[in-house]
């Protein structure tokens, strides 16, 4: 039924627009194409796995642990990863990713095994119906603490003082560093945004389907997410995502599940050809 | 700005019978190699798996087909400075083309690889228009979602004539002679990998080649130079694709089966990975690339079956997640050497050549 | 008593474009407005990047020379140290924060000034350049040159540094808002104290301004002193189209003689 489609595609899409975010605040900062996003959500479900059912600690606990351990990786791979190759261009960055993405997978299949693993939490799984409506809880949870996790961060770009650091920093690296910012310092915060907000949407992907390295290729619809929304805009990735979502379960439904894929791709396709800067992008990025 | 190796762009050598001896002694080994490896001895000497480097023929020609694949690769990215990450795509083209024309009109092989020579030409053509309308990150954007696309229409191709096992493929043949054997796939392929480099060697040397290059570097200069540079990519591109179906082709024929998932992302990662590992822009590092690509895993699974007993950390990396650690070795290097030479190996080389010949002119 | 600036034996160097200066030295004493001029390519910018810590960014290397702020050697220190040591920049090009508002772009400043003051800094920085004021909520992107600069300049003043750089302030403005502007560092430099370094291309405005001023040409100083020697001397009339579009007509005299001076005065 359309709107039991439409909800899972707005509840999806709320996750996904979290992965694109955190995608979206490295780029604007950093300028690099991140394609180990996808491998970020696989490790946040990781990471969920080993606090809980791992290091057996409390929910709350579990969570914070994965926070700061999603916020470390961030800093970690900015320091030693990303800022020796600033400057180079864009293939060797987008290798880097790559080869980063390549990596983690093969660590985490040595330390977890190759197959999937449960996560199981204390979050809420049961259905509840609303009519016809079968509302999963879980969809609703994640749902609700997405967009909590995206208002929040809006909060934080635009309202405090080193956001606006981060936003000065995104708009003219030089003018920052003239103004005394520590540029630097901005640009791992936002690499461990950018990890945090990958490894909360591992968090509930990982729940929702089933916690593998193959969860790389979901956290990636990340990638035409932002694109389709416009890659250095804010909002553009949120609505990416939340796109990329609903076009996902309504292909997945009515044409076939293994068409959801292509359809987006399809989808990224036309915009680069008709819209390269998205649908909230400016124009002038077309200086690429 | 990456130091790329130029493809040897040196100043011409006196071609001297030095060279003459080289050449031959390297045709000679790689005659004899087929023998020492499916002997597993030199010269009547046996050599344990070890020493072989646990490498067998099936995987030389493996390699010997993924040098295609890099070598198509490096003269789009390497040379033309069009990245693309959907390079599986084009393989996919060549093998679904195969299909198409070898088992199901049952073609003869030859005319099977010019089918799929062209389809990839006209794919490639195709996948490299996007290039006329954007650029840089969104052109490799736009590679990822045609690799997504063509992927996905071998797999409805897949399904709807075959099975989820896969599209099988007739045995190889070149006219009477049937390429049953490695060794024979070995003799066919080694002059074609060598045909290959030697002639997008060419290519580069000449005025388009150059200007193609130039346009790498510095796409704002070479408009000045009247050449259309918008049409000189597709041609690299249809040229690359070309190729790479062929390769594409070749790799189903060789394994006599192929699925969609063989020509996932991962697949054309690997390719990437081998231009960066062997340099960008340099043919002969995409060659070494492809080898130890290709021939790092069998060495390691060589440890691996040496390792034997070993119990701990030894064991897990080893036994239980080969696989693995190949792939984390690789990913590590890739890494170190973005980070410390983005000139790969050739460019290691390169650095090298200067120092020593710069120590020679010095003494 | 030390120098706010002390420059001694300056050697920077590009990676491919060879030797920008040549042992250059240069001092700022407290509270002075000095001047430093010199034609396009002299290597004016590059002792600004070479104080200010951004020659990296630019592929630049110190090859020899101390700089010293205020008795602390600084060569080497990154930018965001230096800002905090209270050293405003105010770099070639504006360098605004185009998407952000005008009061953003002073809040940046002001991050290096504790949470207190920061209102007080602002309207300060308000009541120099009221055109600022009045657009205060509108996108840096839209103001004009002249306010830009203005902006530029205030933001590096929101922090209350003890030196001021300003590199090529009235590049591509009208002179009457350069002058209006230099008028208002003049009252900054009078009410503050601010000890400040000026690049300018223009020299005969910054002689006006400027209590003493230096002479780059092609990366080595070349004449020094106060601002009226400097403006009698023959160097800059060598060194400057500008100055001698005021030399009456058709006397290529005094020019032939003054490129003489200029290379025999190092």
């Amino acid at each position: 039924m359309l709107a039991q489609v439409l909800f899972s595609g707005l509840a999806l899409g709320s996750i996904y627009g979290l992965v694109a975010l955190g995608f979206a605040v490295v780029f604007k900062a950093t300028e690099v194409f991140n394609f180990a996003q996808g491998m970020f959500v696989v490790c946040g479900a990781y990471l969920a796995i080993t606090g809980i059912s791992l290091l057996n600690l409390p929910f709350p606990l579990a969570m914070l642990s994965m926070v700061l351990a999603a916020a470390l990786l961030g800093v970690l791979i900015h320091m030693f990863l990303i800022q020796p190759v600033a400057g180079q261009p864009m293939l060797v960055v987008i290798m880097l990713t790559i080869a980063l993405s390549i990596v983690l997978r093969a660590a985490i299949e040595i330390i977890f095994g190759s197959q999937g693993r449960t996560l199981n939490t204390p979050l809420p799984s049961g259905v509840f119906k609303i009519g016809e409506l079968r509302i999963s809880q879980l969809h609703l949870t994640a749902a609700l603490v997405s967009w909590g996790c995206m208002a929040a961060f809006g909060a934080f770009f635009r309202f405090t003082s080193v956001g606006l650091l981060m936003r000065a920093t995104a708009d003219s690296h030089e003018a920052a560093v003239v103004s005394g910012v520590n540029v630097n310092m901005m640009n791992r915060l936002a690499w461990a945004i950018g990890v945090v907000l990958a490894a909360v949407g591992g968090l509930f992907l990982g729940q929702l389907q089933i916690a593998s390295t193959e969860l790389e290729t979901i956290g990636l619809l990340a990638l035409p997410a932002v694109v389709i929304g416009g890659m250095q805009s804010i909002p553009g990735a949120i609505v990416g995502g939340l796109l990329v979502g609903v076009i996902e379960q309504l292909a997945a439904s009515y044409i076939s599940p293994k068409s959801s894929d292509i359809v987006i791709y399809a989808l990224l396709l036309l915009i680069l050809m008709v819209r390269p800067w998205g649908l909230f992008g400016q124009r002038e990025l077309g200086r690429v | 700005m990456t130091k790329h190796s130029s493809v040897s762009l040196k100043p011409a050598q006196p071609v001297s019978w030095q060279r003459w001896v080289w050449v031959a002694l390297a045709v000679v080994l790689l005659c004899y190699l087929p023998i020492v490896l499916t002997d597993r001895a030199i010269f009547g000497v046996r050599l344990s798996n070890m020493q072989l480097l646990n490498i067998g023929m099936s995987q030389v020609n493996l390699m010997l087909i993924a040098m295609l694949g890099a070598l198509s690769l490096n003269y789009l990215t390497g040379c033309a400075g069009l990245i693309s990450i959907g390079h599986a795509a084009f393989y996919a083209t060549g093998a679904m083309t195969a299909a198409i024309t070898g088992t199901q009109w049952g073609w003869p092989f030859p005319l099977v690889l010019a089918a799929a020579g062209l389809a990839g030409a006209l794919v490639g053509t195709l996948a490299g228009l996007p290039s006329l309308r954007v650029r840089g990150l969104y052109f490799v954007l736009s590679t990822l979602a045609v690799h997504y696309v063509v992927v996905y229409v071998f797999l409805e191709y897949q399904f709807k004539f075959f099975d989820v096992v896969g599209v099988p493929y007739n045995a190889a043949s070149i006219g009477p002679i049937a390429l049953n054997t490695p060794i024979r796939w070995y003799f066919f392929l080694l002059p074609l990998v060598a045909l290959v480099y030697w002639g997008l060697s060419n290519t580069l040397k000449s005025r388009e080649g150059r200007v193609m290059m130039a346009m790498r570097d510095h796409e704002l200069a070479t408009t000045s130079v009247g050449v259309d540079v918008r049409i000189l990519r597709l041609k690299a591109f249809a040229f690359s694709s070309s190729i790479a179906a062929m390769a594409g082709a070749l790799y189903a024929y060789f394994m006599s089966n192929a699925t969609s998932e063989a020509f996932g992302i991962n697949f054309a990662i690997q390719f990437i990975a081998m231009i960066i590992i062997g340099g960008m822009g340099s043919l002969g590092g995409a060659l070494v690339g492809a080898a130890l690509w290709l021939l790092l895993p069998s060495i390691i699974s060589g440890f691996a079956t040496q390792a034997g007993d070993a119990t701990g950390i030894v064991r897990l990396l080893l036994v239980e997640h080969k696989a693995q650690l190949v792939q984390m070795i690789f990913g590590v290097l890739i890494i170190v050497l973005l980070i410390f030479a983005p000139g790969g190996i050739a460019g290691i080389g390169h650095k090298l050549r200067h120092r020593w010949s710069a120590g020679k002119d010095a003494s | 008593m030390t120098n706010m600036l002390e420059i001694k034996g300056l050697s920077v160097g590009y990676a491919r474009k060879g030797l920008a200066l040549d042992d250059v030295s240069l001092s700022v004493p407290k509270g002075g407005i000095v001047a430093l001029l010199g034609a396009n390519g002299a290597g004016k910018t590059t002792l600004i990047r070479a104080v200010t810590g951004l020659l990296d960014l630019h592929h630049g290397q110190v090859t020899h020379g101390q700089v010293a702020l205020d008795g602390h050697a600084i060569l080497g220190l990154p930018s965001h140290r230096l800002v905090r040591m209270g050293m405003g920049q105010v770099p070639e090009g504006r360098l605004i924060f185009k998407q952000l508002s005008v009061e953003d772009n002073l809040k940046v400043g002001a991050a290096i000034v504790p949470r207190g003051q920061v209102r007080e800094r602002l309207e300060a920085v308000y009541t120099l350049f009221p055109r600022l004021l009045e657009r205060r909520t509108q996108s840096a992107g839209w103001l004009s040159g002249g306010e830009q600069q203005m902006l530029a300049l205030g933001r590096a003043l929101v922090g209350n540094p003890r030196l001021l750089l300003v590199d090529e302030l009235s590049l591509g403005l009208a002179p009457l808002i350069v002058r209006a502007i230099y008028q208002q560092l003049r009252v900054v430099g009078d009410t503050l104290g601010t000890s400040m370094l000026i690049v300018e291309q223009n020299a005969k405005l910054a002689l006006e301004f400027a209590s003493s001023a230096y002479i780059l040409n092609s990366g080595r100083m070349v004449l020094s002193g106060s601002a009226a020697e400097v403006a009698a001397s023959d160097a800059i009339k060598a060194s400057y189209l500008g100055t001698k579009r005021e030399q009456p007509e058709g006397d290529p005299g005094p020019d032939a003689q003054a490129s003489q001076h200029a290379q025999e005065s190092v």
